[in-house]
């Protein structure tokens, strides 16, 4: 695969692969499931994660070039577990809890916890409406420097 | 992104952990962003990520038009 246009469709390939899997399975691909279910090597895929990394499409964990995050999936669990029926999904944050029902278009239930005293909060989101519930989203970080250090936000 | 009981646990969560207080958004905000964000089918080849204009748009009819939500250079 050497030309530009070669792997940028290879990319588009990739992608479709690790959200189909994220959304089918809860949890992204690794390179090695990746690799084999599109028959091409590791290093190719590790390369197309790195690209699609590189376009803030995915994060990848550091040293193995793992998927930590394909947004709004988390790749380890997180205190934000997704519940679509009996399936869990993690999401990476509040935003990204309340964005796996949206991909998925299915209700779920979010359940996590208040981040300063510990204390379980559950939302619900039924027919693409959240239901209302007490609680209040902190974001710490502005917005033109999420991508600086994209786990803390 | 972080849930909170009430902006009093924020503010002490702030002091806690020597951050500065960023923004607080109604829960209703965070799924109308979510929803926005992350409806279109990712699997599909002509889905793309919005550009900064697209995303301070999303942002602006949300209702969040403070700096902080700013993503273009000022």
């Amino acid at each position: 695969m050497t030309t530009d246009s070669a792997k940028a469709t290879f990319d588009l390939t990739v992608r479709s692969h690790v959200y189909d899997t994220a959304m089918r399975k809860c949890m992204p691909p690794t390179i090695t499931e990746t690799a084999s279910a599109l028959n091409c090597s590791p290093d190719e895929v590790m390369s197309s994660f790195q690209r699609l990394a590189d376009a803030h499409i995915l994060v990848l964990q550091k040293g193995s070039g793992e998927i930590l995050m394909a947004n709004p999936f988390s790749a380890v669990p997180t205190a934000f577990l997704v519940k679509p029926g009996e399936r869990t999904y993690y999401g990476n944050c509040i935003w990204d809890a309340m964005g796996i029902p949206a991909m998925l278009k299915e209700d779920a239930s979010i359940q996590t916890s208040c981040a300063c005293c510990g204390t379980a909060m559950s939302l619900e989101i039924r027919r693409n409406t959240l239901v209302e519930a007490p609680g209040i989203v902190h974001f710490a970080v502005p917005a033109a420097r999420w991508w600086d250090n994209v786990v803390f936000t | 992104m972080l849930l909170f009981w009430s902006e009093e646990h924020v503010e002490k969560w702030c002091r806690d952990w020597n951050l500065a207080r960023g923004e607080i958004i109604p829960l209703e905000k965070c799924w109308r962003l979510a929803e926005s964000w992350y409806s279109p089918d990712r699997r599909e080849p002509d889905w793309r990520k919005s550009t900064i204009a697209e995303a301070e748009a999303l942002f602006a009819e949300i209702g969040f038009t403070s700096q902080f939500w700013r993503l273009s250079p000022s």
